[in-house]
């Protein structure tokens, strides 16, 4: 491979060039021998970046701060299930919904479920 | 040798998606070689500072790793990032004193006429060494890329950051010197 490559890269000097020969043997040379691993890798290793991650601490105070919230959302929904009722019935009477439209809306509602349920599921 | 069972891009995207470090370390593992010969080559044999530089190459190619679009071979792109280092290095070292030319002039083989052609090959080695620490630093890394590394004059351009043209005058101006460096082991015509 080596030797294929350096002809191509050679071709602007002469094939007996006693320096050429000199330089494709001490390529030889370098891409036979191998540097033994010795602990570098692991030097290597060792000073990689940290991974970034929440300190032990902050993750009992973000479920702790997460759970208030959920817990205010849920005390006000019964308020907002109203109004959003009193909005949907307003802009409904008065027009005709055909059965296509319903379950256009049912459909829609359904995939929307789904989607949310495989998500909510999924492992990764 | 067969290839490895599982390839460098597959290495990569296991650590760009799960920072998986394994997976880092095995593409540290399997490159380490080529990129520590290179360095040395490139710092005229200074293993100690070949190797520090060859740390920070792999930890840039850490950081950097999202950027690597794979046009190119994972090697190639270590190669270059690993000539920029030593290139900054260079930079800040070049107060540092170069090989005494004196004794450069022109390397004459020691007893050639008696010496054995082991002996004779091993002290031709040290002589082109030496002779190879004499050129610039574009002038070394192109004769590296291009020989050691086993690149093409485009690999090598892409590795080195500069025009294709300028790679193969760096490659013609370093065969010059070494050729004058080295006269006196050229074959009696």
């Amino acid at each position: 491979m080596g030797s294929r490559r350096m002809t191509m890269n050679a071709h602007d000097t002469n094939a007996d060039d006693w320096l050429e020969q000199v330089l494709r043997t001490d390529a030889r040379e370098h891409a036979a021998s191998y540097l033994p691993d010795d602990g570098f890798t692991a030097r290597v290793v060792e000073r990689l970046p940290q991974p970034a991650a929440l300190p032990s601490w902050r993750r009992p105070i973000l479920i702790a701060l997460w759970s208030l919230v959920a817990v205010a959302v849920i005390a006000a929904l019964p308020m907002w299930f109203e109004d959003v009722f009193r909005g949907i019935v307003t802009l409904f009477i008065g027009q005709r919904i055909r059965l296509a439209d319903f379950a256009l809306l049912l459909t829609l509602l359904g995939g929307i479920t789904w989607s949310a349920l495989f998500l909510a599921a999924r492992t990764e | 040798m067969s290839p490895p069972a599982v390839s460098d891009a597959q290495l990569i995207a296991r650590v760009l998606v799960q920072d998986d470090r394994h997976a880092f370390s095995e593409l540290v593992r399997r490159h380490q070689s080529t990129v520590r010969a290179c360095l040395r080559k490139l710092t005229a044999g200074n293993a100690a500072l070949a190797d520090d530089l060859a740390q920070e190459t792999f930890l840039l190619a850490y950081r950097n790793l999202k950027s690597f679009r794979q046009e190119s071979k994972f090697s190639t792109w270590l190669y270059r990032i690993a000539y920029n280092a030593f290139l900054a290095d260079a930079r800040k070292m070049k107060e540092s004193p170069l090989p005494d030319d004196a004794d450069l002039d022109t390397l004459v083989p020691e007893d050639e006429q008696d010496a054995k052609p082991v002996a004779r090959a091993a002290s031709l080695k040290v002589d082109l060494e030496r002779a190879m620490a004499t050129l610039s630093d574009a002038e070394r890394a192109a004769i590296i890329q291009c020989y050691h590394n086993d690149l093409s004059h485009e690999e090598a351009a892409v590795v080195l950051g500069c025009p294709v043209g300028t790679v193969k005058t760096h490659v013609l101006r370093a065969k010059q010197k070494l050729k004058a460096r080295l006269g006196a082991w050229a074959p009696a015509a």
